[in-house]
């Protein structure tokens, strides 16, 4: 789905240059507005994206120098270990980028109906 | 249906943001936090990485840094201005959070970051005037323009770090937190000297006394609460006459009864806060130069308390550790002398009882006549809530620390004012900087002069052949037993109108016997003039270590990394005979018996496999609450009881004393009843909290050490170390306290010097820096220091080099 690689793409080269974590919000709501296909494609696309950006960054960062960190921060909340807490990470990023992506799908349904919108 | 859809999607969507945004009680914002580009995946050891050029804006001229494999640095500079900078670049680069952090707490500001649970705590420290006295302090700093040089140049240095900030290299506590550093300014410095002198002075017994007095009579403080300690060897060999016409001092003021007796202490420094040092003279070393050996106990924490550095400019080479956050080198070595400190324990703080006219505390009895005091609003901002407003009264007698719901019989309410002497403003940056220059004895005191808070005992070796101990800081000349007990602060009687003259401070250099040190006991015999105190350390540690010192010849490193690691317990070696003889043999389980042949088999050593040191020492602890907590538990509140030492003379002496019954009990209780049913209660205790005797029971598994986060965070510390020695033994370790760094310095042509603390350089709980000296810091392992001379490093080294450099 191109939704997965855009948002994925985009959201990754945003994050580098300001870091910022709500980008995972924006750009999802932005790509879910402009999905035309199915709400699935718009929540499930941008959910499965950014949950491989960020599983997969934290498992970058946790193999090039953040397993000691990630250990310490897993026992701080209660997980089990670094790839869990790496999981939970892309899980949250699932959830709310699926989230932005279901009301940007569903917002551009409600204008479609009042304007016209096509 | 749609739109109703839809504004559902936003609202949930609103809501993951606003939770994911924010912490949620002690909750870090999990957006922010986990976001892998810039919340703790970042704060790995890739933040170890060290580029071989910086650019540092603001530095005079290029500096060079080498780091050794401890990540200690070694910073080169070609004045003075870009070294102190560069301290301050670079500490702030392992160490940024923690130092802001401590001045916070300094300054009462714990609430802004924590939120409202710290209220009353900000409060407090805010009343106590560490804000005030350092506010104090940087003017007179500044006025002294190297000391405002240091200070400022240290400043910009952190602060081009925290410019260099981004949110993924924030330290971590910020981002667990959920908030930013601050700019920092000289002012930090000044309060963070200032909360050392705290920890170090901020605690006495004056108010307990007052209470105990009250409620037990005269007689009996005169007896339990002695000014000499038994079996005391003082810093200074008492023997030592002192040849200066002293100053006299005022009549004992007579006794007063405060009204404040049920003022609770809250929230002092730890009691354990104490050291050893020592240094040995030429005579009896290897080497024939003189050694110096310092180890200070302070509560243990991660990230550790020191910094190591070495700073290096064309007039200074010093090595040693710095405070995270203040300029210099604390404690350490350059290429002619060294020097190591210990709390001095003498009395520096007294609590007067102030009568104020109304509830307003704006004018308070003064010689018969209404003073104003100077009110202070204070503005305690408290994370996502309100901004608190605190009032408090500042005396000519110090700020009121305590108001109570207390009031004298014609109704007037009172308050508790403390005068301390790190409230007065000096110029200790000064003093540490001259430490710091020092060549010789001569101009090592010449920088004491200036050092006046905390009290500390310095101990000083040079490389000429001099060895020295200095019971060192500003002390008001005092009535025998003034300051013991509170005052009435009406009038004169206790005020504090002179000092002890610096030269005529308690001091010995270059003695027959070889050798000075001192472990926090009094540090003089009772040949010496004035009245300095009483509540200084049992005499346990001093002792051994005078002990030890005075049997060695031909010494080097070893026997002083064996001395500082001693666990010898003297207190038990007093005391564990005469309990074992009290006890009723005759009736003993088999498990009994086979923990009194271990504690009849013990060497009185405290090593962490001993099972009888932990029991030992639960046993005393046992038949000191038998004792005293009957008597000293007044106004419901357990009262300081006597030292070690003067309830072991008590045990000694009275087969029956009516302090041993317990009045809560219809049994008349005696010494041996109290002994046997304190041995009972010890193991069923032990038994309940650590199973059936065995391995559980090792001093190093049932005590042993935490070391915690500075947050007490899960996981961020290191828990369960298996130490040894404890309270009373040369080597202090104990569950949250003990020796925050070992130093033993040879001097010579070029010193050479072993030390370790544990922790590591980094603040970083993801940097391998982090921690990395615990493990050997427990074993008693040391690292060589590397004292540098020039940033030339050989290619095979295990050192490397930065250049920070200014493009501008």
């Amino acid at each position: 789905m191109i939704s997965i690689l855009v948002s994925l793409v985009l959201v990754f080269i945003l994050q580098l240059l300001f870091y910022s974590w709500w980008w995972i919000i924006l750009v999802p709501l932005v790509i879910g507005f402009f999905e035309k296909d199915s709400l699935t494609k718009a929540a499930a696309g941008n959910g499965i994206g950014i949950f491989l950006l960020w599983f997969g960054m934290s498992l970058y960062q946790w193999g090039n120098g953040s397993e000691v960190i990630a250990g310490r921060i897993a026992e701080v909340m209660g997980a089990n270990s670094g790839f869990i807490l790496a999981f939970a990470t892309g899980i949250i990023g699932f959830v709310v980028a699926a989230m932005a992506g279901y009301a940007g799908f569903s917002l551009r349904k409600v204008l479609i109906k009042e304007y016209q919108i096509t | 249906m749609r739109i109703v859809k839809t504004v559902l999607a936003f609202g949930i969507l609103l809501i993951l943001f606003m939770l994911l945004n924010n912490s949620q009680g002690s909750i870090p914002p999990l957006g922010k936090f986990l976001n892998p580009f810039a919340g703790f995946w970042q704060n790995g050891a890739q933040l170890d990485r060290i580029d071989e050029v910086i650019d540092v804006k603001g530095l005079r001229a290029e500096v060079k840094v080498v780091w050794d494999e401890r990540q200690v640095p070694h910073i080169f500079a070609e004045n003075n201005y870009d070294a102190y900078f560069a301290q301050g670049f670079l500490t702030a680069r392992h160490r940024l959070w923690q130092m802001e952090f401590q001045t916070h707490v300094a300054a009462g500001r714990v609430s802004e970051i924590v939120g409202s649970k710290a209220i009353e705590f900000d409060k407090r420290q805010r009343r106590r005037g560490l804000l005030m006295a350092a506010e104090q302090t940087i003017n007179v700093m500044n006025e002294d323009p190297e000391t405002h040089l240091v200070l400022q140049a240290y400043a910009n240095g952190v602060n081009t770090w925290i410019d260099k900030l981004t949110p993924a290299t924030l330290p971590l506590e910020y981002k667990l937190l959920n908030y930013e550093p601050e700019v920092w300014s000289t002012l930090k410095t000044a309060l963070l000297l200032k909360f050392m002198a705290w920890d170090l002075t901020g605690r006495n017994s004056e108010m307990d006394l007052s209470i105990i007095r009250s409620a037990m009579g005269e007689d009996f403080v005169k007896r339990y609460y002695p000014d000499d300690t038994p079996r005391m060897d003082p810093v200074i060999p008492a023997a030592k006459p002192w040849r200066f016409e002293p100053l006299l001092t005022e009549e004992v003021p007579s006794p007063f009864e405060p009204q404040f007796l049920r003022a609770l202490r809250k929230g002092e420094p730890d009691k354990d806060n104490g050291s050893n040092n020592w240094a040995v003279s030429g005579k009896k070393t290897h080497s024939g130069f003189p050694i110096l050996a310092n180890d200070p106990h302070l509560g243990l924490k991660l990230p550790s308390i020191w910094y190591e550095i070495q700073l290096n400019t064309p007039d200074m080479n010093v090595y040693g550790v710095s405070m995270p956050g203040a300029p210099a080198v604390i404690i350490g070595f350059n290429d002619s002398i060294a020097w190591g400190l210990t709390n001095a324990g003498s009395d520096v703080m007294d609590w007067f009882e102030i009568e104020f006219k109304d509830k307003n505390y704006t004018e308070y009895r003064y010689m018969d006549e209404w003073i104003k005091s100077d009110l202070r609003i204070e503005e305690i901002q408290v994370k996502g809530e309100k901004t608190v407003l605190d009032t408090f009264a500042i005396t000519r007698f110090g700020p009121v620390v305590y108001f109570g719901e207390h009031q004298m019989e014609n109704g007037h309410p009172v308050g508790l004012a403390m005068r301390w002497s790190a409230h007065d403003p000096s110029n200790e940056m000064s003093a540490i900087r001259g430490m710091n220059l020092a060549g010789d004895l001569e101009s090592f005191f010449a920088a004491l002069d200036q050092f006046n808070a905390p009290g500390q005992n310095f101990a000083f070796a040079a490389k000429d052949g001099d060895i020295a101990i200095r019971h060192n800081g500003k002390y008001p000349l005092r009535a025998q037993d003034q300051g013991k007990f509170v005052r009435a602060g009406r009038d004169t009687t206790g005020e504090w109108r002179q000092w002890i003259p610096k030269d005529q401070l308690p001091v010995i250099t270059n003695p027959w016997r070889g050798f000075v040190s001192s472990a926090n006991q009094n540090p003089v015999g009772k040949q010496y003039p004035y009245y300095m105190g009483w509540e200084y350390d049992d005499y346990e540690r001093g002792s051994r270590i005078n002990d030890q010192l005075k049997l060695m010849d031909n010494v080097g490193f070893n026997e002083m990394q064996k001395l500082h690691m001693d666990n010898f317990n003297k207190q038990a070696q007093l005391m564990l005979p005469f309990l074992i003889r009290q006890l009723e043999k005759n009736n003993l389980t088999d498990i009994e018996n086979e923990i009194l042949d271990d504690l009849n088999q013990w060497a009185y050593v405290s090593d962490p496999d001993q099972k009888a040191a932990w029991v030992y020492r639960q046993w005393w602890i046992h038949l000191e609450h038998a004792i005293w907590d009957d008597e000293l538990t007044l106004f419901g509140e357990p009262r300081k009881i006597p030292t070690r030492s003067v309830t072991a003379q008590l045990l000694f002496k009275n087969r029956n004393l009516i302090y041993y019954d317990n009045i809560d009990t219809p049994e008349k209780e005696n010494r041996q009843a109290i002994i046997n049913q304190a041995f009972q209660q010890t193991l069923t205790d032990l038994t309940e909290e650590f199973g059936p005797y065995g391995e559980a029971w090792e001093l190093g598994r049932a005590r042993g050490t935490n070391i915690n986060h500075l947050l007490s965070v899960n996981g961020l510390g290191r828990t369960g170390l298996y130490t040894g020695g404890g309270r009373g033994v040369v080597n202090a370790t104990k569950k949250t306290h003990g020796p925050s760094w070992r130093m033993i310095v040879e001097l010579g042509e070029t010193p050479t010097a072993r030390c370790i603390y544990p922790g590591g350089q980094s603040g970083n709980p993801g940097s391998v820096f982090y921690d990395n000296a615990v493990d050997d810091w427990v074993k008693g392992n040391y690292y060589s220091i590397y004292f540098l001379t020039s940033p030339i490093i050989l290619e095979d080294s295990k050192l490397s080099l930065t250049s920070l450099r200014n493009y501008q």
